[in-house]
């Protein structure tokens, strides 16, 4: 699993933490609630 | 009794027909030509093509649902159009030819009042030899590539398996391509799968685009606000690729595909060969190909569509540089300047430009995404032109009566990396608008507070969500209107 070094090293990478709140159930429901607010936002804005 | 033919039952014709036939008495006909007999929602397609996913999963019989809501239905295609009638005939009429068993190659004239051209993409594999299906690399953009590259899939995680160490390449196959974001989310999910194979370890991924930079994804990249810091989306796509251990080139223009090696040209002029064991290479797009005839028989393909073979609508088409290129040259009401009834919707439009900047090699080859016109965007255009001619059919109305520019419409994606309720994530974005305006936006190009991205398992459940969903309103099941583009 090696990519490059090179372009390893310039990339942000994420921490266990970051990863963690990724796929952390609780967490993603309050976001599934969020992203789903902003898709209406964007097809009601959308939608003229 | 006016009569509305629309040419394509993909995403756009299939929602203007839908839109029409309600809004329309049954005095009026709808009629859809296309020559697929079932429907396809095509972002499923990635779950297809890593083998979780089937046929009926992702597609539909067409003709029960237009039985049913009363739209005559023709399996055939558009080959070509006569605007201002022919001979004597002044009536505008449609020349297609049947794809069905039984009558197929069978012509017929088809006149109409209105025509609305949502024939989307022709999937133009030949303009890199050795692409696609039918020579050395697979592909996503039908449900029958997918499934085919689903076997090619399974039989290169067997090998594994089995000791061997194999190499992936999934991208773009030829400069000028667009929907980078398709191939984006296939690479993910193919990394996914052969990591929940346990042979992660046997494979070498490598992304392959013509795109400048990860994140370009044809709009020319976003600007994301973010944790204080207004972030490119370069820095999250690459901090992804670095994550799930997936190499990138970018900036490439494959030029040629033999049995186990892709060849390729990037920015700086170099000639490269990669050697594969996979490669899943996306086409690039060009229009389907319909001629238009006027009525004294004269060839007029050329004043109706440009040289791609898109349908000119009405954007402003005027050739300039990449610094002067506006938001507000792109089409508001997807009409035909020449013929006052024809419109074209979703990919069949011509695009007045692209987003992304246009880039050449040192040696003059053209690495330029195109734009990409994506579902909501390509619905929303055929709600909307179907919405101006019922206005123009029952209101008398001269002029279209809907605006739908991209330059003025936001998109929300869900970028698929991985399926999984508990371990599955997506990429959810919204951008706005689709077109960056500098003159609205002169830090971004777009509207900071609604141009946002994150990646977590809510965005899976999403695009879960949204693919019975969009199969729901495809199949207008009960409520279907009230599901937005
Ligand atoms: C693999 C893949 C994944 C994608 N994923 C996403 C995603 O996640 N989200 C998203 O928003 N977009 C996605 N897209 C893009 C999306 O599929 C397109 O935006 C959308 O399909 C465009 O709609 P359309 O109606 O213009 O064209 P299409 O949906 O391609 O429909 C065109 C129709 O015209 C028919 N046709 C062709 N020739 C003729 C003819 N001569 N006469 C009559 N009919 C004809 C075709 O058979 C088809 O029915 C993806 C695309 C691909 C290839």
């Amino acid at each position: 699993m090696s990519v490059r070094s090179e372009q390893s090293r310039n990339a942000m990478k994420p921490t266990g933490w970051v990863l963690f709140w990724r796929t952390f159930m609780p967490y993603q429901l309050w976001r599934f609630v969020i992203v789903n607010i902003r898709m209406m936002v964007m097809i009601w804005k959308s939608h003229g | 009794m006016a009569r509305v033919v629309i040419l394509g039952a993909g995403v756009s014709g299939h929602t203007a027909a839908m839109v029409l036939r309600k809004k329309l008495s049954r005095e009026h006909d709808v009629v859809v030509v296309t020559p697929n007999r079932r429907w396809n929602w095509i972002p499923s397609n990635i779950w297809v093509g890593v083998g979780l996913m089937g046929k009926d999963d992702v597609t539909f019989e067409l003709a029960p649902i237009y039985e049913r809501l009363g739209i005559d239905y023709r399996q055939a295609k558009g080959v070509e159009l006569h605007p201002e009638g022919a001979g004597d005939a002044k009536h505008p009429f449609v020349t297609v030819e049947y794809t069905s068993d039984a009558q197929r190659g069978v012509r017929e004239d088809l006149a109409y009042d209105y025509l609305i051209n949502a024939t989307g993409p022709k999937l133009n594999f030949a303009a890199t030899p050795g692409l696609g299906p039918e020579g050395n690399s697979l592909s996503v953009c039908t449900f029958d590539h997918a499934a085919q590259t689903a076997e090619a899939l399974r039989a290169a995680i067997e090998r594994m398996k089995g000791g061997e160490k194999l190499t992936f390449v999934v991208g773009t196959g030829h400069g000028t391509c667009t929907c980078e974001g398709a191939a984006f989310e296939y690479v993910f999910n193919l990394e996914f799968e052969i990591r929940n194979a346990g042979v992660r370890d046997a494979a070498r991924i490598v992304f392959l685009t013509n795109e400048a930079e990860l994140g370009d994804f044809g709009v020319g990249g976003l600007q994301i606000q973010r944790g204080g810091y207004v972030v490119p989306s370069r820095s999250f796509a690459e901090s992804l690729f670095v994550e799930r251990g997936v190499e990138w080139i970018v900036g490439a223009h494959v030029s040629r595909v033999d049995p186990r090696e892709v060849q390729y040209e990037t920015l700086d002029g170099e000639m490269h060969t990669l050697a594969f064991d996979f490669a899943m290479l996306l086409p690039p797009f060009t229009g389907v190909g319909l001629r238009a005839v006027d009525r004294a028989g004269e060839d007029i393909t050329a004043k109706l569509f440009a040289p791609n073979g898109f349908m000119r609508v009405d954007a402003d088409y005027t050739a300039k540089p990449y610094e002067e290129w506006k938001a507000r040259d792109w089409p508001k009401t997807y009409q035909s300047p020449l013929y006052g009834n024809v419109f074209a919707v979703g990919i069949a439009f011509a695009p007045p430009h692209a987003l992304s900047r246009p880039r050449k090699t040192k040696n003059g080859t053209v690495v330029a995404p195109a734009p990409p016109r994506t579902g909501m965007p390509s619905g929303i255009m055929g709600r909307t032109v179907a919405l101006s001619i019922a206005d123009m059919i029952t209101k008398g109305a001269t002029s279209p009566t809907r605006h739908a520019s991209m330059g003025e419409m936001g998109a929300a994606c869900v970028a698929s990396a991985g399926v999984g309720f508990w371990k599955g994530t997506a990429v959810s974005m919204t951008m706005f608008p689709v077109v960056p305006d500098y003159e609205k936006y002169p830090e971004a190009g777009r509207d900071l507070r609604h141009t946002v991205g994150e990646i977590g398992s809510a965005g899976h459940w999403i695009k879960r969500i949204l693919h019975h969903l969009f199969i729901y309103k495809a199949k207008a099941r009960p409520g279907w209107w009230m599901i937005p583009e």
